[in-house]
């Protein structure tokens, strides 16, 4: 427990193969969580999974999702990983768990027999489709799960979709997903522990899938409002990805003073000086016409010369960076997005400390990844 | 049942998607969010949204499910007093403006904490509350960017791609978690939070990993549809058009499970499939001959089958399949919602089932504007009728 943090003195136990369930895990431990992961003898896959830092080496992924959890191993099919089990689970608050349904009896993770003998845990179960409902024993890896939570097919949209229209449809990089399905099981954790007094413990079902259809909720709301989004028409009328000389810029105006600033960061061309276009209702209907205009400009322009200005101006802007521009950006080491982890030996990383900051008890930022077995030893001895 | 957090109360100054989508959440879980906004500066559901396509204002608005309206026009200096009376008996201040907006406004955490010692104000903004680019207003897109997100996704010789409303929503949700954290704090301590939350950091946690390997000096690359250790991996065209099938094969066992419901024998013994490493060396290959053993192939029966054998298989729904789905039908996740201007239409209820607080989901739609105000400023306040009408007259109430 890390005193000072807002979530010290919150006992977390974490068994998990998904990246959901780590994801949870990892966002509980930042906030000051003490999270168990328990694991079996050879390791969580997790500690596999690519991308390595080099061939044979270790993961980047676990160097992201592990750090500050505890490791214990323990095989939940036999009588002495049980006791294990139950061991930690009394001392814990909260339960995260992506068994499959069907293989939780045989591992005394039924949520019958958990809310028997551990009746103030939250039990949290994050599977793929969920633990209920005609798909609950579906299985899913990231790329079906993006697609069967609705955003997958929408993606790409825009200059992506324009160059390649008859490619398949793209995933979103790396997790996007599972961390949905992850950062869901985390809230509603901390939701049902909030009300634990009350209610006592109680099981959570997360779905990944229904975290993806939550957060992709706009698309739902179009095909009420009549329209079935495709992301071929999923673009905005004007603005997107543009290619400048030395690199890619996003421009998105959407307000009047921007469209304004828009027109300024030009040079206030022939074209931008028709009165039609002062109506954005105008300037929507003739949105391809005007992004010729603006792709023209940019192919002329510098990176970094159009973001400068551009936010001078007040025209949303940005350079598409790349993960090294993040790693060493200047806002980013402000504000201490990161923390030195000890990953390959003596090689030393850096890792994202949260996606979130606590201004009056900021988090800590010594990060470090999890031995495996580290809790047994100290059991035993 | 009651839900897990009926009792908690939000003042909620958010504006756009993320920090709507978040006050959302809370909401759906039980919580009171009061929304504060103005004629002057109304929702953006309640506006046009041209460059989005939508030329007309919204019927429904699913960030603002739940959510009590009231009016305060904050550039006059009682609604901000108003407004800090709000904050006061409130558990949770929620707000989305540019950084320095709300202390601009005598809204700022410190002026917060005079009427609220306990207060947990969450600033939810594309760049935070510090560092040198936390005056840049952004959207969507514009996160993605920021973050490193829309660089690594992308085809992998082709432009980056620009996130849409689901990277909004993520950082709502991001905040959502980080804002129940706070509350937990305030319960074992008392003392006042500010969480801080960059919609760009977001993204950025998205690319946790990527950013591990830069930070090595490793240069990340994109991958598209691939995967590193899973081959076929990726999103395949059936015998319908636009119809795709999603695949992800794990190891030998779903591998040799694919080919038999694929009727593909020759592959179950070739050695250039014969383990992970070598189809995920041949994953070119395998992807053209995938095309070809599934264009006669239902992707919709095909799934059904593959999952039955036990492969990650799924069709890439659009939205319409999401809508008429059982599962999510009867998880609650989806379900159909209708007003008084509002025809039947389906809407995102309770995105997570709890076994005992089970009073999650949609319990009323859109807000008219200041249509919560005999409860909010009559009851939880104690405004008379006259102060309340004197206030509108003097366009403090606006």
């Amino acid at each position: 427990m890390i005193n000072g943090l807002p979530l010290a003195g919150c006992r977390v136990v974490e068994n998990s193969r998904s990246v959901a369930a780590a994801y949870a895990g990892r966002l509980l431990a930042a906030m000051g969580a003490t999270v168990v992961m328990l694991e079996p003898k050879e390791g969580s896959p997790l500690r596999t999974a690519p991308p390595l830092v080099k061939d044979g080496g270790p993961s980047a992924l676990f160097g992201f999702l592990a750090p500050n959890k505890r490791s214990l191993t323990c095989d939940l099919l036999s009588p002495e990983g049980q006791s294990v089990l139950a061991g930690v689970l009394e001392n814990a608050d909260i339960l995260i768990d992506d068994t499959p349904v069907h293989d939780r009896a045989a591992r005394k993770l039924d949520p019958e027999a958990i809310a028997r003998y551990f009746p103030k845990l939250i039990h949290v179960s994050v599977l793929p489709f969920g633990a209920s409902g005609p798909k609950a024993d579906w299985d899913g890896e990231e790329v079906n799960l993006l697609h069967a939570g609705g955003e997958g097919f929408l993606l790409p949209n825009g200059l992506s979709h324009e160059r390649f229209p008859d490619r398949p449809p793209l995933k979103i990089y790396g997790h996007f997903a599972q961390y949905q399905g992850g950062c869901m099981a985390a809230f509603s954790a901390l939701s049902a522990w909030w009300s634990v007094a009350e209610a006592g413990g109680q099981y959570v079902d997360v779905s990944v899938q229904d975290a993806v259809l939550s957060v992709g909720a706009f698309a739902l709301q179009r095909l009420g409002d009549g329209s079935l989004e495709h992301r071929s028409t999923r673009r905005f009328r004007y603005g997107g990805v543009f290619e400048a000389q030395d690199g890619f810029v996003e421009l998105l105006t959407l307000e009047d003073r921007q469209w304004q600033a828009l027109v300024e960061l030009q040079d206030r061309p022939e074209w931008a000086r028709d009165p039609a276009l002062l109506d954005p209702l105008e300037r929507s209907r003739r949105g391809d016409e005007i992004n010729a205009h603006i792709r023209e400009w940019m192919s002329r322009h510098h990176v970094d010369d159009i973001v400068h200005r551009a936010q001078q101006l007040g025209v949303p802007a940005a350079k598409y960076r790349t993960p090294a521009d993040v790693i060493n950006g200047e806002h980013e080491r402000f504000r201490g997005l990161f923390a030195p982890l000890a990953i390959n030996g003596n090689e030393q990383a850096e890792v994202m400390v949260a996606p979130f900051q606590f201004r009056a008890t900021p988090l800590q930022v010594s990060q470090r990844l999890p031995e495996l077995g580290e809790m047994n030893r100290e059991l035993t001895r | 049942m009651t839900a897990p957090l009926r009792g908690v109360r939000i003042a909620d100054f958010t504006i756009h998607a993320a920090g709507p989508f978040c006050t959302q959440l809370l909401g759906q879980l039980g919580a009171e969010c009061i929304k504060i906004e103005s004629k002057t500066r109304p929702d953006a559901f309640r506006k046009p949204h041209a460059v989005y396509g939508r030329m007309t204002a919204a019927t429904f608005d699913q960030v603002s499910v739940n959510k009590l309206s009231v009016r305060l026009n904050l550039k006059h200096p009682e609604a901000v007093v108003l407004a800090k009376r709000l904050v006061a008996i409130s558990d949770i201040t929620a707000e989305s403006f540019r950084a320095g907006v709300m202390k601009r406004l005598g809204l700022g955490f410190e002026e917060l904490c005079k009427v609220k010692s306990d207060v947990i104000l969450l600033s939810l903004s594309s760049c935070g509350q510090s560092g040198p680019d936390s005056h840049f207003a952004g959207y969507a897109p514009l996160f993605g960017a920021w973050g490193g997100l829309g660089w690594m996704s992308g085809y992998s010789d082709g432009p980056p791609v620009e996130m849409r409303h689901v990277m909004d929503h993520s950082a709502g949700l991001h905040a959502a978690a980080a804002t129940m954290a706070a509350l937990h704090q305030r319960r074992l301590t008392g003392k006042a939070q500010h969480v801080d939350v960059a919609a760009r950091e977001v993204a950025s946690a998205m690319i946790g990993d990527a950013l591990v390997l830069a930070s090595l000096g490793i240069e990340p690359a994109r991958p598209g549809n691939s995967h590193m250790s899973m081959a076929p991996h990726g999103v395949y065209p059936t015998r319908e058009p636009d119809r795709w099938l999603t695949l992800a094969v794990r190891g030998d066992r779903e591998w040799q499970a694919l080919v038999r419901e694929l009727e593909q024998p020759a592959a179950a013994v070739d050695s250039r499939f014969s383990t992970a490493e070598a189809r995920v060396r041949h994953s070119a290959e395998l992807d053209v001959l995938l095309a070809k053993w599934l264009a006669n192939a239902s992707a919709d029966s095909m799934a059904e089958r593959l999952q039955r054998a036990g492969v990650c298989a799924h069709v890439s729904w659009n939205t319409a399949d999401i809508a008429r789905d059982p599962h999510l039908r009867e998880r609650g996740v989806t379900r159909e919602v209708s007003g008084p201007d509002i025809p039947t239409r389906v809407a995102v209820g309770a995105p997570v089932r709890f076994s005992k607080t089970t009073d999650v989901g949609i319990r009323r739609l859109t807000p008219a504007l200041g249509q919560d105000e005999d409860y909010v400023f009559g009851e939880l306040l104690g405004l008379s009728s006259a102060q309340r009408a004197d206030l509108e007259r003097r366009e403090v109430i606006l």
